[in-house]
């Protein structure tokens, strides 16, 4: 790929971040930040209860506080038909509870009032009798014969939401059999939440005069939840304007459809003014798409040699009270079946489960493309076990099992084409970077003095960029994205995506997409995303699938305006099309030196000087309907030091070697790369949200839910290798949620091993000071 | 959520005098913050309300206390009580067992306390939970001890109507309890006779 002049700042230019100038300055335009004249605020009454039958709803007092404008409670929408809404995985969900209450923190009624704070005063004056039920929060028990039944609206009367499997079971188990060794694995990922910086929220806004409903929402897919409230409210879709503003960070918290959403849009048509609802801390925490709560087993058969032959999982997926997941609907567990990860496994069976419990609901793609991070911490965690069974160094075991570079494009037991990957080269840097040798010749002496030092690997394999058209949907709806690129008289540009940043740098990256493209400076491409009204349909970000599909939307239509600026070169240059050649921002003749059209003067051409039997103008749209997914992948090393006395574990060292093709710019690659390290760190060591027997939430406050600082945060060290993938316009593959992919099982990986030789095989997530603590004090380590 | 309180304070009084205090849910419902024994309902039964302040939030648990079990002899007491929030934003349930043994100069009191607490209470975490309970310990022990002096100099056993206890206050003494190792209180300082905790779970 040509390389544009810095002044262009096309693919491969640290260039800063565009949108960097108002955030920095605090002059973000975030859903909290609109207000309207007349705008009234909701808050939620919500359940204390897991689970308990709802006898009555008294909002008597709270009405008569001044201020309060209307209450809403699910027998109020029952009359409408709303007090249910389907999810994004063809189940439905409860809007405000109506017979009985799931989950605690559920919303059970919507208080309206003048102000937030009245609104909120009020909530407390609502009166709910409830009838305390049997609380199921053990998945592992949710499909017992006496487990008690938590959705009395299904036909189905069991708490089972699917059980989905994919490969040869007959061929895998076969293959286990004849194996020579066989090692295994009950790996948990513990239920955490996104916890993004600004939590949900949205101001309805339903103007009776025009019976246009406009929406200002935290949505990471704001074009899919317009068609959603269409259906559902059956309001047409053209009056129906949803606007995504900036949003302060999603992690697929901001995909689904949340109850606040709608019954701020109920109270806004039943009031006929602005409704804002705002959700605090402990109710996003509580309350939305948490992430994770997978119980998996998995297990590995291998000859002596460490050849793997067959892999065997079997996972119990905890959903909650409503599967309320964004699930492609042919992968009801999502992308989890790349659990066999960058090995070569002969033969794989994978098999999921999903099941209700009295929890929040979601199963949301925590920066990860559906369930890939808990595929890829439990293939690197087995491996480690593996290798540990065999006294083999995990490092050896991985180059063995490595799919070779010349068999790409490869074909996965369990379904995948893998587009291009060099596993070997990745790992290689990632070694020579962290000094692998010294590293083993130090924990070898440390040992001999009993200190405890580890050393953890973690060689990925992501799948990114849902998704081929073919397979991939999301309530029917097809997983293409979509750009659209208007160049002005000018020579300057603004480009509309079908996707949303929130946070990705997306305004600078899709302008240096089509500044390498069109040669235009990216300084003078304008990119706007998050307004149905403007922008191309497309489905979204999240998956880290804006570059691999609106990415490549966006090249794709700056080759379109590139053909159509071609004929216009050759009519002002009066040469024909044949003899003119392309470099980033101009037209020349072969062979004329001099004799060339720069893009700004064809722009200004294509408006005042129109070729005979052109259309005026410059502008293209693309949807995109990617031919494969991307697979990116890198190989992560941590080193850690525990303190024997308190448990304490140190990250000392962690090198990250990314590959995600082509990359269009590299200090944005880097910073999501330190992003998703630090949350994968914090899932790793600090993050879990448990339940107690009585479904109370014990992680609902960042007093408990632990968001990791500057200071806890250990130094990065990055490198990067480069396979561009073959199918993307531009050969570029996603990197915003491999670090987070990655991360986990690196870390968990180097615990272990500083513990390995006591016999500890593994540990779960979260690990604490206090688990390695109550080990060591049961090795009779602590002194 | 469930917390296991264990605690042991000494009283400069005789065994038998505490133990008509402590058999009396009515004498030692006035000495638990935010309590009232509002009923009798039967010999050994109690209706009764307890008052939280969370914030703006004032969870008003209403319910029963029963005496499970009454040893005379080995002046041991077994009380269960069980409430819900009058607005539906909770319940609660606490099983105590007392014990009175004599001890030199005076009277050894033991009471083991398993609380369950669904809502919004419980989701402070059992940190905070444990550290409201010790903070609402020190005051019961406080007034306990202020009783049966009133008992003796014959003040008045009637308690002012309760005020609710602010556990948001009480939080911030938790927390500052679980950074400094001190609630900061002045009745909750460690003193010859101050309550002395015998371990939490």
């Amino acid at each position: 790929m040509q390389k544009t002049s810095a002044e262009i700042g096309g693919m491969g230019h640290p260039i800063k971040r565009k949108e960097d100038g108002r955030f920095i300055q605090g002059k973000g335009n975030y859903v909290d930040d609109v207000n309207l004249p007349g705008m009234v605020y909701g808050h939620m009454v919500r359940s204390p209860y897991a689970h308990a039958r709802l006898k009555s709803i008294n909002t008597e007092a709270a009405k008569k506080l001044p201020g309060v404008l209307a209450i809403i409670t699910g027998e109020d929408l029952a009359k409408a038909n709303l007090a249910w809404m389907p999810t994004l995985s063809y189940d439905k969900q409860m809007v405000l509870a109506t017979g009985k209450v799931l989950f605690q923190a559920q919303e059970v009624a919507f208080v309206v009032a003048e102000d937030r704070y009245t609104a909120a005063d009020a909530a407390e004056l609502v009166e709910v009798e409830y009838e305390e039920l049997p609380v199921l929060v053990d998945p592992h028990k949710a499909m017992d014969a006496d487990a008690p039944l938590l959705r009395e609206d299904r036909t189905e009367k069991n708490n089972k939401i699917f059980h989905w499997e994919v490969g040869d079971k007959a061929a895998t188990d076969k293959a286990f059999k004849e194996a020579a060794v066989v090692s295994k694995v009950y790996a948990l990922s513990p239920r955490c939440h996104p916890a993004p910086l600004e939590t949900c929220g949205c101001v309805a806004d339903f103007n009776k005069a025009t019976e246009k409903l406009t929406v200002w929402l935290t949505s990471q897919a704001p074009h899919a939840h317009r068609t959603v409230f269409a259906l559902v409210g059956g309001i047409p879709e053209q009056n129906i304007r949803v606007i995504s503003p900036d949003i302060g960070g999603g992690f697929g918290n901001k995909v689904p459809v949340y109850p606040g959403y709608v019954c701020a849009v109920v109270a806004s048509l039943t009031l006929g003014v602005p409704v804002k609802w705002i959700e605090t801390r402990s109710e996003n925490l509580q309350s939305t798409g948490f992430a994770r709560d997978y119980h998996m087993t998995a297990e590995v058969a291998a000859d002596k040699d460490g050849k793997v032959k067959a892999m065997r999982v079997k996972t119990l997926a905890d959903h909650g009270a409503f599967n309320a997941a964004a699930q492609p609907t042919k992968f009801p567990a999502g992308l989890f079946s790349i659990c066999t990860g960058s090995y070569e496994f002969p033969q794989a069976f994978c098999e999921v489960d999903g099941v209700y419990t009295n929890k929040a609901p979601g199963g949301i793609a925590y920066r990860c493309s559906f369930r890939v991070t808990e595929a890829a911490y439990l293939i690197e965690r087995v491996m480690d076990v593996l290798a540990d069974d065999l006294k083999m160094d995990p490092v050896e075991l991985r180059q063995k099992n490595f799919i070779p570079a010349a068999k790409f494009p490869y074909q996965s037991p369990l379904g995948w084409t893998y587009d291009s990957g060099d596993y070997h080269a990745a790992m290689k840097l990632a070694l020579d970077t962290v000094g692998y040798d010294a590293l083993l010749k130090e924990q070898a002496e440390k040992r001999k003095k009993g200190e405890l030092m580890g050393i953890g690997i973690s060689s990925f394999t992501e799948i990114v960029g849902a998704g081929p058209a073919h397979s991939f949907d999301i309530l029917g709806i097809k997983m293409f994205d979509s750009a659209e690129i208007r160049v002005h008289p000018t020579g300057k540009a603004i480009c509309r995506m079908g996707t949303k940043s929130q946070g990705q740098g997306h305004e600078t990256t899709y302008a240096q997409i089509v500044a390498q493209e069109l040669g235009i400076p990216a300084k003078d491409v304008q990119v706007e995303e998050g307004d149905t009204d403007t922008a191309p349909y497309g489905l979204g970000t999240y998956a880290s699938r804006s570059t691999p599909t609106s990415g490549a939307a966006t090249a794709m239509a700056a080759r379109k305006i590139r053909e159509k600026a071609k004929k216009i070169a050759a009519f002002l240059l009066e040469a024909s099309e044949e003899d003119l050649e392309w470099e980033p921002g101009k037209f020349s003749v072969k062979g004329a030196p001099g004799k060339s059209k720069t893009i700004q003067e064809i722009a200004f051409a294509a408006y005042t000087n129109i070729p005979p039997g052109l259309e005026a103008g410059l502008e293209a749209v693309n949807y995109y309907d990617p031919p494969n997914l991307t697979f990116p992948f890198g190989t992560y090393i941590a080193v850690v030091d525990i303190d024997k006395g308190t448990g304490e574990i140190k990250v000392r060292r962690f090198v990250a070697v990314d590959d995600c093709g082509n990359i269009i710019n590299p200090m944005i690659v880097e910073g999501q790369i330190h992003g998703g390290l630090t949350e994968g760190f914090a899932i790793a060591f600090m993050q879990e949200i448990t339940y107690d027997e009585s479904g109370n939430v014990q992680g609902g406050t960042f007093m408990d839910y632990l968001v990791p600082t500057a200071v806890e945060t250990p130094h990065w060290e990055t490198g990067k290798t480069t396979t561009p993938s073959p199918h993307h316009p531009f050969g570029a593959k996603g990197v915003g949620e491999s670090p987070n992919v990655g991360s986990p099982a690196a870390f968990v990986n180097a615990v272990v091993d500083a513990l390995s030789h006591l016999g500890v095989k593994h540990i779960d997530m979260p690990i604490t000071p206090w688990k390695v603590w109550n080990i060591l004090k049961e090795k009779g380590l602590t002194g | 959520m469930a917390v296991k309180i264990e605690k042991t304070f000494q009283v400069n009084e005789p065994v038998e005098k505490v133990w008509v205090f402590l058999s009396d849910p009515r004498k030692v419902g006035t000495c638990v913050p935010g309590a009232q024994i509002t009923e009798q309902v039967d010999e050994r039964t109690y209706k009764g309300a307890i008052k939280v302040k969370v914030g703006p939030s004032v969870t008003d648990y209403k319910g029963e206390v029963q005496i499970v079990r009454l040893d005379e002899q080995a002046h041991e007491i077994e009380i269960l009580g069980k409430g819900q929030d009058v607005k539906g934003k909770g319940s609660a349930s606490m099983k105590m067992t007392g014990k009175l043994r004599a001890v030199d100069g005076g009277t050894e009191v033991v009471s083991v306390s398993e609380l369950n607490v669904i809502g919004i209470l419980a989701q402070m975490g059992s940190r905070v939970i444990n550290e409201v309970s010790n903070i609402m310990f020190e005051q019961f022990t406080k007034n306990f001890r202020q009783q049966l002096q009133n008992a003796e100099t014959g003040g008045s056993e009637t308690a002012a109507a309760p005020k609710p206890i602010s556990a948001v206050g009480v939080a911030f003494s938790a927390l500052k309890a679980a950074v400094t190792g001190h609630s900061g209180r002045a009745e909750a300082k460690p003193g010859p006779e101050g309550a002395k905790d015998s371990g939490t779970s």
